[in-house]
């Protein structure tokens, strides 16, 4: 159920074909079809395992793949040198190492190496997107701050900023709200969002939250064992039944009390033997009970 | 259940006959081949005839600090690759033993002692002196004693030992031509009064390791999960440290600095009857010796008349098997 | 394996309100831009002046005194009474101290980053100890000629770290593969080097000795032109890596968003190292902790995240230079290995290594 994922009327700038991943020798994701729409944000979701990190690697030419191909432009990914890649896709992986001692300006600063010479190690268009980069993501005022003094949240705002420096029509983030709090999620996420707004700029992004995904994607991807089960505007994607078959949970959608958009309420906890154990936490099992099977009659 | 215990009581006594043919082997082979029946004969009936004073006189005391030092230094291996959670940790590549020679050097040199006895205090000094400042290295900074730390530690403990060695001795010709012929380790050549004097140290250091086996096997699960099942970490770490720096010391200062028996019969070991060090160390501690007198043998024969000493051949031995550890991918930086 | 294409991937720093980071400067020419971090380029000044004080001191003190002024006369070519011990007994090993020192100070640098880990040097990669086993083994045959001794030594530096390649490479090279099985070679080179000597006589045991320490003794132009020349021949490939280096800093993923390969960036990085440290032993000998020492006491100075490569080169030179004239004149007329001095200087650094790590974690100990 790979549906026509886009109204563009060009073809989309990154595209897998036949894509084939694995490790050593498991597969992972198989012979899978994928156009990203342009100038939009796409989340993909998934239950852990389900390949959605090493779809976005490949996507990246973080791993190449076992058999069909990453077409950027219409080109294979494996094909092109990688710093023109990165000329065109900025890319985040899920737990970048800075260089011990570096300063927070020195490392937002390196995201303009590919655009970088031997002999023009930095000019105007460098100096402009670093400044533009800090300011957009706040970062500005830490610039002399040795990054390893950071708190989780500051320091993914820098990697980011080193991404924005990077100056791409592409962004791939790899679960880039993953060790923040709520808050931080929240930011990182609109700051995603206005990127794309602003700038026209392609997102792709691999979540966890299913709710945070359904709010901030343009175009929801739902993957499961390797492939994708659905794809679309989340409104159209994010339903009961579909979560049932995704993550094998039972749960109400509702409407987002704040965006009108689809929410994900789980079913109640279930005790698989009846023990009492539920009963005392909850206190009435019974009503617990009654509701997964109105939450799949809601999904019908 | 009992079907595992089965399995490793069968292979705790297939190394054990192991051990016997190793020992038969190392009696028997040599420039002089003497075949088993009479070796066999010169230890139950005496005798006097060359092939009997050959095994009595050189072979058995060869033989049974080769099992000694073996032995020692298989276990002190697995020790330390237990307390650091480290599959590489090996005295003579953590610079341990390099510690122990530095000890040796320093007494040969400054203070006069030339007696085994004399300087065993010093093996054990240095290689515990060693043991503390590599680990110190090792787990400061990121990421705490990764094998590349611990590896780079020891070899940057080695390269200095080594130089302050160098100059010592560059200084005092007398030390270096004692010290060199001690400097490769070797179990030819020793007197039977060696064994004499190293077995009260291997003792205590064994029951030492044997006593926290459990304490080892909770270390294994993490310091935090070892101190959630009530294990005093620290106590822990250091009680393994004394005991494989008291196996060690004995070892180097019996036959001086052999490497690779403690990188590679804790794998091997392992291998055969799981990680539980309750079955771990009596197996490496008997697998030790099998891999020291084997090497011994071969080194016996392989250039006759010469000997190459048993150090050479277990280094020559352990670069195969270490390049096959690291090429596993359990072995991560 | 190091291709064109890969030269000069690796720039940028970024810095306060105009974005240029925090302490660097940019030199502008032309369509040409060169970032340079300010207070590098004073350490590298400062240190290039220490150098050239403390040659001169090196040229000045002997068995005879020769006064500056004359020895300033000599290195200008103006005639000088002093010509002969001056420009042909200590000059030369001087010059050849410099150069070992320069190419250890950068072979270190260059595996530090490669392995990043600053207790890396060659000394682990097996090219010291190859070096080591095949020049004692020459000498153990017999061939005890200075300006033989240092082709075998580099053969055998090469061939030890030419190994370490083939079985450390498995679809590419980690760092830490690399180093586990240099260590693992260098551990068995060390034992059969140990069995050479110990199955030598006692002279070639006294000499083995002495070179493994590493000695400026009798050393002069036949050991200072072959690295001169590799050193030159090198400069192109160096200029690389100096920028190369700041990516190596990067885990692979994001090394591999910002386009850089780190692959061979790794592969090109260590070339470079064993080759100078190969050419460099040949020279003197293993000088021990040069390799090590130097990047960091270098690094230190110029508080850059990276180590730096040309103040690498000048620390090396500096530390070689001076240990040299402390060996030669300390417990003079007694004449020590310079390797001793380095290996004395090495002791307390590796002590005080320890003591800082330990005390503060977030200080730039990489």
């Amino acid at each position: 159920m790979t549906g026509n994922p886009s109204s563009a009327p060009r073809p989309s700038r990154l595209t897998a074909r036949d894509l084939t991943l694995a490790y050593e020798d498991r597969t992972v994701v198989e012979e899978l079809d994928l156009d990203i729409p342009d100038g939009k944000v796409t989340v993909i979701v998934g239950p852990n395992a389900c390949g959605k990190s090493t779809l976005l690697r490949a996507l990246g030419r973080l791993l190449k793949p076992r058999r069909g191909a990453v077409l950027l432009d219409g080109t294979e990914l494996a094909r092109l040198p990688t710093k023109r890649i990165a000329q065109v896709i900025g890319l985040l992986p899920q737990t970048p190492v800075p260089p011990e001692g570096i300063t927070v300006g020195d490392l937002i600063a390196r995201g303009r190496q590919p655009h970088q010479k031997w002999w023009q190690q930095w000019s105007e268009a460098d100096e402009a997107s670093v400044s533009a980069a800090m300011e957009r993501t706040g970062t500005a005022e830490l610039a002399e701050r040795p990054v390893d003094e950071l708190s989780g949240g500051q320091r993914q705002r820098v990697w980011i900023a080193m991404a924005l420096a990077q100056d791409t029509d592409l962004l791939l983030l790899d679960e880039p709200t993953t060790y923040l709090d709520i808050a931080h999620q929240v930011e990182v996420l609109d700051l995603v969002r206005q990127l794309n707004r602003e700038r026209g700029r392609t997102v792709v992004a691999v979540l966890h939250d299913l709710n945070q995904a359904a709010r901030y994607a343009d175009h929801l991807i739902a993957m499961r064992a390797g492939r994708i089960v659905a794809q679309g505007a989340p409104v159209d994607v994010v339903k009961a039944e579909l979560v049932e078959e995704v993550f094998g949970l039972a749960s109400v959608v509702v409407p987002d009390p704040v965006t009108g958009g689809p929410m994900v309420v789980p079913g109640p906890p279930r005790s698989t033997d009846g023990t009492s154990e539920s009963e005392g936490v909850l206190g009435d099992a019974d009503g617990g009970g009654a509701t997964v099977p109105a939450a799949r009659e809601a999904a019908r | 259940m009992s079907g595992v215990v089965g399995r490793r009581l069968g292979w705790l006594v297939a190394a054990l006959l192991l051990l016997l043919l190793a020992v038969l082997l190392s009696l028997a082979v040599g420039s002089r081949a003497i075949a088993p029946s009479v070796v066999w004969d010169a230890l139950l009936h005496g005798g006097n005839s060359a092939d009997a004073q050959v095994v009595r006189s050189l072979r058995v005391p060869r033989t049974v600090i080769g099992v000694m030092v073996g032995a020692a230094l298989a276990v002190a291996g697995t020790v330390l690759q237990g307390i650091t959670r480290n599959p590489i940790a090996e005295p003579g590549i953590l610079g341990i033993s390099q510690g122990a020679s530095m000890g040796v050097v320093c007494a040969i040199a400054f203070l006069g002692v030339h007696s085994l006895n004399g300087y065993v205090w010093y093996a054990f000094l240095g290689a515990g002196v060693a043991a503390v400042l590599i680990y110190a290295v090792a787990s400061s900074g990121r990421g705490g004693a990764s094998p590349v730390k611990l590896a780079l530690a020891g070899a940057a403990m080695n390269a200095f030992l080594a130089s302050l060695i160098s100059a010592v001795l560059t200084t005092d010709a007398r030390a270096l031509d004692e010290f060199r012929f001690w400097d490769v380790g070797s179990i030819s050549g020793r007197d039977a009064a060696i064994a004499g004097q190293v077995w009260p140290f291997l003792l205590a250091g064994l029951l030492l390791v044997l006593a926290m086996a459990r304490g080892l096997d909770a270390l294994a699960l993490g310091d935090d999960i070892a101190r959630g099942l009530g294990r005093n970490v620290a106590l822990l770490r250091a009680t393994g440290a004394l005991g494989a720096t008291v196996l060690t010391g004995a070892a180097v200062a019996a036959a001086g600095p052999i490497t690779f028996i403690g990188l590679a019969v804790p794998h091997m070991a392992r291998a055969l009857v799981g990680p539980g060090h309750r079955w771990l160390l009596p197996v490496a501690a008997l697998l030790g010796p099998v891999m020291l007198l084997l090497a011994d043998v071969l080194g016996r024969v392989v250039v006759r008349p010469a000997e190459v000493p048993v150090a050479v051949m277990t280094a020559l031995a352990g670069v195969p098997f270490l390049v096959v550890l690291v090429r596993r991918k359990t072995v991560a930086a | 394996m190091t291709r064109g294409g890969a030269v000069g991937d690796i720039s940028g720093v970024g810095g306060v309100g105009g974005g240029r980071p925090a302490g660097h400067v940019v030199l502008r020419a032309g369509q040409g831009s060169f970032l340079v971090h300010r207070r590098a380029l004073v350490v590298g000044a400062v240190l290039t002046v220490l150098l050239a004080g403390a040659g001169v001191t090196s040229l000045c003190v002997g068995e005879s005194f020769v006064a500056p002024s004359e020895v300033v006369r000599v290195l200008l070519g103006m005639p000088s009474p002093d010509q002969l011990v001056v420009g042909t007994l200590r000059l030369p090993r001087l010059v050849t101290g410099l150069l070992v020192g320069a190419a250890f100070g950068m072979s270190g640098a260059l595996i530090q980053t490669m392995a990043r880990n600053p207790l890396a040097s060659p000394d682990v990669i097996g090219v010291t100890h190859g070096a080591g086993a095949a020049t004692v083994a020459a000498m153990t045959f017999g061939l005890t000629s200075y300006t033989v001794l240092p082709y075998v030594s580099v053969a055998g530096g090469l061939l030890a770290a030419l190994l370490v390649y083939l079985f450390a490479w498995r679809g590419g090279l980690t760092a830490s593969r690399f180093v586990l099985i240099g260590i693992g070679i260098s551990v068995a080179l060390g034992s059969l080097t140990r069995l050479l000597v110990t199955k030598g006589d006692y002279l070639v045991a006294q000499q083995a000795k002495t070179w493994l320490t590493g000695s400026l003794n009798g050393r002069g132009y036949d050991q200072a032109a072959p690295l001169a020349t590799v050193l030159l021949l090198m400069v192109p490939f160096l200029l690389w890596a100096a920028r190369a280096q700041r990516g190596a800093a990067f885990d692979d993923d994001t090394a591999t968003a910002l386009g850089i390969r780190l692959g061979r960036v790794r592969v090109g990085l260590s070339v470079l190292g064993v080759v100078l440290a190969s050419v460099a032993t040949g020279a003197a000998g293993p000088v021990d902790f040069v390799a090590l020492l130097a990047p960091q006491i270098a690094r230190r100075l110029t508080r850059t995240p990276h180590v730096p490569l040309v103040c690498s080169a000048l620390t090396g030179a500096l530390i070689v230079v001076v240990a040299d004239l402390l060996a030669r004149r300390l417990l003079s007329p007694l004449e020590l290995p310079v390797g001793v001095f380095t290996a004395l200087v090495g002791a307390p650094y590796l002590m005080w290594l320890i003591v800082r790590t330990r005390s503060s974690r977030s200080g730039g100990n990489a």
